[in-house]
C-alpha cells in the first residue's frame, strides 16, 4: 500500500493566521481509488489544510507534491489544473441560473458556448456516478441536497479526479447521506481520490477506507478504518479518554408548561414558515425538535420567546397553579413582566444572544441591565455573575473584560448558556447549542441541560445531530416544511424513522406515540 | 461589518477633505518684500483667494501698493464673513500690523469689533457703509465712483447698439440690454442704473431687463441668468456678479458683453467689448502713507476717475463699435471736468416724472428711512455723503424681472 | 525546492488582533512617515526648509496667547460636533447631518436674538435661545431617525439631504433678516445692545465656550459608558437582533439617540451664534459637520480621545493657515499637507488590521510587514 505514488502528498505544511497556528508541520498523503476521512474536532485545522490544496490559502511553510512532482497552488483555477476540486460547506452557486449554467460557468475559454454539448457531458457524468440532477433546473428551486450534487458535478465537469468535500453531511438527512455515500463509492471505484472532512465518527466508519486525524492543527496519525473503532478515534481526536454516552434521566413529574395550538407564522415577505403547529412541552422534560434546517425551528422558538409575529394560533404558558397565560402578541419585556422566566439560547450566538464586541460582564448585563431605578448601569452584579460562569463552566478566557468575540466557539456558548440558566428559568429554549463545539464542551452542555431538566425546567431542544437528539431527548417533534410531521418517543424512536419524517410529509401517516 | 465601516470611513474622509479644502480658511500671498524703508506693517483680509476675480483685484492692488511703498505686509485669504474675520484681524494686530484692510462687505461688523478693541491700529474696510455713523477714529470706509466707470462702459454699449441698429441687425425699438445682478442692493442698483444711463446717452431708445442671482459668486446662476435675458430678447449683456458665468454664456450665444472687474477678452474674444473696474492701489497707498506720516485717514474715501481708482480696460475692437475709444475718452474728460453728471435728473424719470428731491438712506438704520437730501444742482450726488453707493431709485426704462433677492 | 515555481510576491491577510503597544507604534510610525512625506514634498516644491515650515505651523497654531485661545475655541466647536455625532455612530446610525443640525440650531438662536432681543433681558433670553437651538437641532435629527425606525430608510442619504434643506432655510431667513436691505447678509446681531450674547468671563472671549464643551465632553463620556441609555444604544448598534432579543425597543432607542445627537448639534449652533460669531450665514458650520465625523472616527468614538483627534485637526488647519501667510503659498498647500497626514493616519488602521507578506524571489524566507 505504501509503495503507491500518492496523488497528493503534503509535507511539512504550516499555516498561521496572526497568532493562531492553524496547521503545524502536517504530513498527509492522498491516494487514488481510496476514500480518506480527515477527522478532527472543530477548529483542529482540517478545512484550512484542505483549502491549501484548493488554492484558497497558500502555505507558510512546506511543500505540496502532486503525483510526485512539486506543485504551487495559488488559486482555485490552478487547483483545477492539478485535478483538485473542493466542495465547500457554503455553496457557491448563482441562484437564478440552471444547474448546467452553474456547472459551465467559468470554464468557457473562447468562442461560442455549446450549451447542448455541455448538457450532454453533464448527463454522462450523472449517469456514470448515479447523480440525480436535472441540468435544466434552476438553483433556487433546488433542495440543499440537490445543490450539493450540482457542486460535485461542477467539480467533476472540470475534470477533477481529486475531490475534497467539507462536512458534506451536515446539511443532509440520513437518507440523503446514504445516497451521497453511494455516489462517493462509485467515484472511488472509478479511480478517483476522495477526501471527506468530518467530525462525525459513524460517518468515518461508514464511508472511508483510511482516516487521518488532526488535533489542534497537528497531524496525530492515520488508521485503516476497518481496523479501528469509535473510541480509539475519539481518543486520538480529543487527546484523552472521553465517555461517549449521554445521560437521559427519567423525567420527574412532567406537567404541561407550554401549550402551542394551531400556530401559524409567516415571514416578513409572506412565506409560510409554520403551518398549524400544535404541541405541548412539559416541565421536567426535554422536547427535541428535529428537521432539515429551515423547516421552521427558528420561527417556532422565536414565536415562543416573543420575537416573532404570529399569524394565528395560541401559545399558552401554564402556571404552577394550572392557570394559563397567552404569550402571543407579547414582546420579551412583557413576557418577563408577567413573571414568566423564559430563557432562550438562539442559534446565532453572536448575532442575537450576545454582543461580540462587548466583554463578558457587559454581556451578562444584557438580561439584567434594566434593574433598579438608577439612570446608570450596575456592573457589579453582572461582573460577579460573569466570574461565576467562568468559574463553574470552565470558560477559557483571559478575563471577564475580554470581548466575547475573541473567545472560541465553545466558550462563547458557555457564556451564553451560563447567562440564560442563571436566571433560574422555567422554560429553556435552545437552538443548535453544540454546533461548532468540541466534544468536551458538547458534553458539558448536555450535562447542563440535563440539570435544568432535573430542576423541573421545560426544555425545548432544537438539534441537528440525530444521534444526540435520540440519546438526549424524552420526546422528539419532527418538523417538515413548517408542519409537524410526527412526535416520537426518544427512547424507542429510530434514526431512519426520524430521517423519513424530516423529508416525508403526507407520504405516510404522521407517527404519533 | 468591518469592511463596510472601512468604506464608510474612507467616503467620509473624502467628503471631509473636500470640506477642508473648501472651508478651511487658509491664507495667502506673501509677507511682503520690502527691505523696509519704514517699520510699518500692513495686513489684508480677503474673503476668498486669487481664484476669485473679486479678491484677485484686491490682492493685486495690495501687492502693488506695498511693493511701491516698500512696506511689509501679510495677506490672509479665505476668511469667512464671521468671527474668523475678527480673529484674523486680531492676529494681524498681534503680528505687528499698523493698518488692516478687509475686502468683503460682510467683514464690516467684525472689523468694527476689532477696531473698538485695538484703537491704536487703523482698520480700513472697502465697500462698507458704517464708518460715518460708528464715530470711530480708526475705522474707515472706502469705495470708488465706479458708477462713472459703468457709465462709460454704458456709452460703449450704447454705441454697439447704435451700430447694430445702423447695420439693420435690430430696429431701434428692439435695443434692449440685459443685466445680471447679485442682490437688489444699492451698490448694484447704482451700478446698473449708471450703465443704463451711459447707454441711453448715445442710444436714446434703449431699454434694459435686470435679473438677480442672490449670490455674489454663482457661476451656474449667472450663466442661466444671462441665457434667460438673451432668450428674452436682450441683444447686449452686462453683469455685476463675479464669476465667468455671464461672459461665457454671451460668448456661446454670440451676444456682445460688457464685463466687470477686469477684461474677459481671453475667454470671450468675439463678444467682449470693454470692462470697468476699481483699482484699490491708490486707496491703499493713500492710507498707508497716511499712517507712515501720522496723518488721519478720511472716514469715507471715494476713489474717482481722477485718483486713478476707476479704470476701463482696453476696448476690444473685435466686438466694439467703431470709434468707441475716442468717444470714451471724450466722455471721460467731460465727467472729470464736471461738464456732465452720471445721475443728471434731466436724463431719467421715475414713474414718468422728473425727480427733484430724494432722501437717501445714507445712515443705514433698521427702518431704512431716507435721512439725507441727495439731489441738488440738478443731479443725484452719488458717493458724496458716504463712499458706498446709495442710489436706489427704480428709473423708467429698466425692468426688474425678479426681486426675490 | 523548485525555483521555477512561481510564488505570489505579496499577499495580504487579516490579523487576529494586535497588542495595543504595537498598534500605537504603527500609528506613531505612520504619522512620522506622513511628516517625512510632507517634508519631501515641501522641500522639493517650495525650496523651503521643512523644519522651518513645521516650526511655523506650530507657531501658527500655538504661537501667542490669542492663537491658543482661538485654537481652543475652534477645538471646542469641532469637538462639540464630533461629540454630538458619537452616540448616533455608536448605534451605527451614520448621521452625516451634523452640518444641517448645527445650522438649524444656529438659525433658532439667531431668530430669538432678532425677535426677542429687545424685549427680554439676557438672563431669560439666553436660556430661551438655548432651548430653541437644542429643540431645533433635535428635531432636525429626529426626522431621519423616525423614518429609519419606522421604514428603515437609508439614514446616510437622508441626513445628508437634510443639510441642504437646512442651508436653504438659512438662506431664506438671511434674505428676511438681511441688514442692510439687499446686501444678502445679516451682519452682527445686536452689536450695540449685545442682547443674547454669551457673557465673557474675564477677558477671555472664548473661555465660556471651552468650559461648556468640556462639560459636554465629560457628560457624554459618562452617558455612553455608564448610563442605561448608553448601554442600550451600544447593543442596538452592535446587533438589532440582540437588542430585540433582550426586549430593547429599537425604534425608541434610535429616535431617542438621534434626539440627543441633534440636540448637541443644536447646542453647538447656539454656541457659534451666541458665543462666537453673533451672526448667521449659510457657511456657519463650515464643513465641521463632516470633519466632526472624522474626529469621532479617529478617536474610535471615545469622547476623551476625541479631544486629541480634534486637536490634531484644528492644529493642522491653523498651522496650514500660518504657513500660507508667512511663506506666501497658496492655501491649498496647507490642505495638501493635512491630506497627507490624515491619509497616513487612516491607513495605519489598515496596517493594524491586516498583514502584508512579501515573499523573497528565492522562496522560503518571508518578510512580514
Amino acid at each position: 500500500m505504501e509503495n503507491r505514488v500518492a496523488a497528493v502528498s503534503m509535507q511539512g505544511i504550516s499555516k498561521s493566521f496572526g497568532t493562531i497556528q492553524a496547521n503545524y508541520n502536517v504530513d498527509l498523503n492522498i491516494y487514488r481509488g481510496e476514500i480518506l476521512s480527515l477527522l478532527g474536532e472543530n477548529g483542529s485545522g482540517k478545512t484550512t489544510l484542505m483549502n491549501m490544496l484548493a488554492g484558497i490559502y497558500y502555505p507558510d511553510e512546506g511543500q505540496i507534491f502532486i503525483d510526485g512532482k512539486p506543485a504551487a497552488i495559488h488559486s482555485p483555477k490552478e487547483a483545477f489544473s492539478y485535478g483538485i476540486g473542493m466542495i465547500h460547506q457554503h455553496f457557491k452557486l448563482v441562484d437564478v441560473f440552471t444547474a448546467a449554467e452553474n456547472i459551465v460557468l467559468g470554464t468557457i475559454a473562447k468562442g461560442k458556448l455549446d450549451m447542448a454539448k455541455a448538457t450532454a457531458k453533464i448527463r454522462t457524468i450523472c449517469e456514470t456516478y448515479g447523480f440525480d440532477v436535472d441540468p435544466e433546473q434552476k438553483i433556487y428551486n433546488m433542495s440543499v441536497s440537490q445543490k450539493q450534487t450540482v457542486e460535485i458535478v461542477k467539480v467533476l465537469y472540470r475534470g477533477a479526479d481529486i475531490l475534497i468535500l467539507d462536512e458534506p453531511t451536515a446539511v443532509l438527512t440520513p437518507q440523503e447521506t446514504d445516497k451521497l455515500f453511494a455516489v462517493l463509492r462509485n467515484m472511488r471505484n472509478d479511480g478517483k481520490a476522495v477526501v471527506i472532512i468530518t467530525h462525525k465518527l459513524h460517518e468515518v466508519e461508514a464511508i472511508s477506507d483510511r482516516v487521518a486525524i488532526l488535533r489542534k492543527g497537528q497531524f496525530i496519525g492515520e488508521l485503516i478504518t476497518k481496523n479501528t473503532d469509535a473510541q480509539e478515534m475519539t481518543n486520538m481526536m480529543v487527546g484523552h479518554e472521553v465517555k461517549l454516552n449521554i445521560d437521559r434521566p427519567e423525567p420527574v413529574d412532567p406537567r404541561p408548561k407550554i401549550e402551542v395550538d394551531g400556530l401559524t407564522v409567516r415571514s416578513s415577505d409572506g412565506i409560510l414558515k409554520l403551518d398549524d403547529v400544535s404541541f405541548t412541552a412539559n416541565a421536567g422534560e426535554i422536547l427535541g425538535i428535529a428537521g432539515i434546517s429551515g423547516s421552521g425551528q427558528k420561527e417556532l422558538l422565536e414565536a415562543i420567546a416573543g420575537l416573532q409575529g404570529v399569524e394565528s394560533g395560541t401559545i399558552r404558558y401554564v402556571n404552577d397553579d394550572g392557570s394559563r397565560e397567552e404569550l402571543v402578541g407579547k414582546d420579551p419585556l412583557e413576557i418577563a413582566a408577567m413573571g414568566v422566566s423564559l430563557s432562550f439560547v438562539p442559534e446565532d450566538r453572536l448575532g442575537m444572544g450576545l454582543v461580540g464586541s462587548m466583554d463578558l460582564t457587559d454581556n451578562m448585563m444584557l438580561r439584567s441591565f434594566r434593574r433598579g431605578k438608577s439612570l446608570f448601569t450596575d456592573r457589579k452584579t453582572p461582573r460577579e455573575l460573569a466570574e461565576k460562569v467562568v468559574d463553574e463552566l470552565e470558560v477559557s478566557t483571559p478575563s471577564v473584560n475580554t470581548p466575547v468575540r475573541r473567545l472560541s466557539g465553545g466558550n462563547v456558548q458557555k457564556v451564553l448558556v451560563g447567562r440564560e440558566i442563571a436566571s433560574a428559568p422555567t422554560v429553556l429554549l435552545s437552538a443548535y447549542v453544540v454546533r461548532g463545539l468540541d466534544i468536551n464542551s458538547s458534553y458539558m452542555i448536555y450535562d447542563l441541560i440535563n440539570r435544568q431538566k432535573k430542576n423541573g425546567v421545560a426544555v425545548i431542544y432544537v438539534g441537528e445531530d440525530l444521534d444526540v437528539l435520540l440519546e438526549l431527548c424524552d420526546r422528539i417533534l419532527v418538523l417538515c416544511g413548517g408542519k409537524v410531521s410526527g412526535v416520537l418517543d426518544g427512547k424507542t424512536a429510530e434514526k431512519r424513522q426520524v430521517g423519513l419524517l424530516m423529508t416525508q410529509l403526507g407520504g405516510g401517516e404522521p407517527v404519533e406515540q | 461589518m468591518k469592511k463596510k465601516s472601512l468604506i464608510v470611513l474612507l467616503a467620509i474622509a473624502i467628503v471631509a477633505m473636500f470640506s477642508l479644502s473648501a472651508c478651511g480658511g487658509g491664507s495667502d500671498a506673501g509677507s511682503g518684500a520690502a527691505e523696509g524703508d519704514s517699520d510699518i506693517m500692513v495686513g489684508f483680509i480677503c474673503l476668498h483667494d486669487e481664484n476669485s476675480t473679486y479678491d484677485l483685484n484686491f490682492i493685486n492692488a495690495a501687492k502693488a501698493a506695498c511693493d511701491e511703498l516698500g512696506v511689509e505686509y501679510q495677506i490672509r485669504t479665505n476668511i469667512p464673513e464671521g468671527q474668523e474675520c475678527y480673529d484674523a484681524a486680531a492676529e494681524l494686530v498681534d503680528a505687528g500690523c499698523d493698518i488692516i484692510f478687509a475686502d468683503s462687505f460682510g467683514h464690516e461688523d467684525y472689523m468694527i469689533q476689532a477696531a473698538k478693541e485695538f484703537p491704536e491700529v487703523q482698520f480700513c474696510h472697502s465697500t462698507g457703509t458704517k464708518a460715518h455713523t460708528e464715530g470711530l477714529d480708526n475705522y474707515h470706509n472706502a469705495f470708488a465712483s465706479i458708477y462713472e466707470g459703468r457709465y462709460l462702459a454704458g456709452v460703449a454699449a450704447g454705441m454697439k447698439l447704435n451700430e447694430m441698429i445702423e447695420d439693420g441687425t435690430i430696429t431701434a425699438d428692439k435695443a434692449k440690454m440685459g443685466y445680471v445682478g447679485a442682490f437688489t442692493y444699492a451698490e448694484v442698483v447704482s451700478g446698473y442704473t449708471s450703465f443704463y444711463l451711459g447707454a441711453k446717452s448715445v442710444c436714446p431708445s434703449v431699454t434694459m431687463d435686470v435679473t438677480f442671482t442672490g449670490s455674489w459668486y454663482d457661476e451656474t446662476a449667472e450663466k442661466e441668468g444671462a441665457n434667460k435675458l438673451i432668450q428674452g430678447g436682450c441683444v447686449l449683456i452686462s453683469q455685476h456678479a463675479d464669476s465667468m458665468g455671464a461672459p461665457t454664456a454671451c460668448e456661446n450665444a454670440g451676444v456682445p458683453d460688457v464685463s466687470y472687474n477686469g477684461s474677459t477678452v481671453d475667454a470671450c474674444p468675439n463678444t467682449f467689448i470693454v470692462s470697468s473696474r476699481i483699482d484699490w492701489a491708490p486707496y491703499y497707498k493713500y492710507c498707508i502713507e497716511a499712517v507712515m506720516n501720522g496723518e488721519a485717514i478720511d472716514t469715507d474715501w471715494t476713489g474717482t476717475l481722477a485718483t486713478g481708482s476707476v479704470l476701463l480696460t482696453e476696448v476690444n475692437d473685435q466686438a466694439a463699435a467703431e470709434g468707441t475709444q475716442e468717444k470714451l475718452d471724450e466722455v471721460k474728460a467731460q465727467l472729470e471736468s464736471g461738464e456732465i453728471h452720471v445721475f443728471d435728473t434731466a436724463n431719467f424719470t421715475v414713474d414718468g416724472k422728473k425727480v427733484d428731491s430724494y432722501m437717501a438712506d445714507v445712515d443705514t438704520d433698521e427702518a431704512y428711512e431716507g435721512d439725507t437730501e441727495v439731489i441738488s444742482d440738478g443731479y443725484f450726488h452719488e458717493s458724496e455723503f458716504r463712499s458706498a453707493p446709495y442710489f436706489d431709485l427704480q428709473i423708467d426704462g429698466i425692468t426688474l424681472l425678479d426681486t426675490a433677492f | 525546492m523548485n525555483n521555477s515555481i512561481k510564488e505570489p510576491f505579496l499577499h495580504i491577510t487579516k490579523r487576529k488582533e494586535m497588542a495595543w503597544q504595537k498598534a500605537w507604534a504603527i500609528r506613531g510610525g505612520m504619522i512620522l512617515l506622513a511628516l517625512v512625506i510632507c517634508a519631501v514634498i515641501t522641500a522639493s516644491t517650495t525650496e523651503l526648509s521643512p523644519l522651518a515650515v513645521y516650526g511655523t505651523m506650530f507657531k501658527g497654531a500655538l504661537g501667542s496667547a490669542r492663537k491658543v485661545w482661538v485654537l481652543g475655541k475652534e477645538l471646542a466647536i469641532l469637538l462639540a460636533i464630533a461629540l454630538a455625532l458619537t452616540p448616533a455612530f455608536r448605534m451605527k446610525f451614520w448621521n452625516l447631518g451634523g452640518e444641517g443640525q448645527v445650522l438649524v440650531g444656529a438659525l433658532a438662536t439667531a431668530a430669538c436674538m432678532i425677535y426677542l432681543g429687545k424685549t427680554l433681558p439676557n438672563a431669560i433670553l439666553i436660556p430661551v435661545m438655548f432651548i430653541a437651538a437644542v429643540a431645533a437641532g433635535a428635531l432636525w435629527a429626529m426626522i431621519p431617525a423616525y423614518f429609519k425606525a419606522k421604514w428603515n430608510t437609508n439614514e446616510t442619504l437622508f441626513t445628508l439631504m437634510m443639510n441642504y434643506v437646512a442651508t436653504q432655510l438659512v438662506a431664506y431667513y438671511i434674505i428676511i433678516w438681511e441688514s442692510p436691505k439687499g446686501s444678502g447678509k445679516v451682519g452682527i446681531i445686536n452689536q450695540n445692545s449685545e442682547a443674547g450674547w454669551l457673557p465673557v468671563i474675564g477677558n477671555n472671549k472664548y473661555l465660556l465656550i471651552i468650559l461648556i464643551v468640556a462639560a459636554v465632553t465629560i457628560a457624554m463620556h459618562i452617558y455612553l459608558k455608564y448610563s442605561k441609555h448608553g448601554y442600550e444604544l451600544t447593543v442596538v448598534g452592535e446587533s438589532q437582533q440582540t437588542a430585540r432579543y433582550v426586549g430593547i425597543k429599537v425604534d425608541r432607542v434610535i429616535i431617542r439617540t438621534l434626539f440627543l445627537s441633534g440636540a448637541v448639534c443644536g447646542l453647538t449652533g447656539w454656541l457659534l451664534v451666541s458665543g462666537s460669531d453673533h451672526t448667521i450665514t449659510t457657511t456657519l458650520a463650515g464643513g465641521r459637520g463632516f470633519i466632526g465625523v472624522m474626529v469621532a472616527w479617529l478617536a474610535q468614538f471615545n469622547p476623551i480621545a476625541m479631544v486629541a483627534s480634534s486637536l490634531l485637526l484644528v492644529f493642522m488647519t491653523r498651522g496650514a493657515q500660518e504657513i500660507s501667510t508667512i511663506y506666501g503659498l497658496n492655501q491649498s498647500f496647507g490642505d495638501i499637507l493635512t491630506g497627507i497626514i490624515l491619509f497616513c493616519i487612516i491607513s495605519s488602521e489598515f496596517f493594524i488590521n491586516y498583514q502584508i507578506h512579501v515573499r523573497k524571489a528565492a522562496g522560503k524566507e518571508e518578510a512580514n510587514v
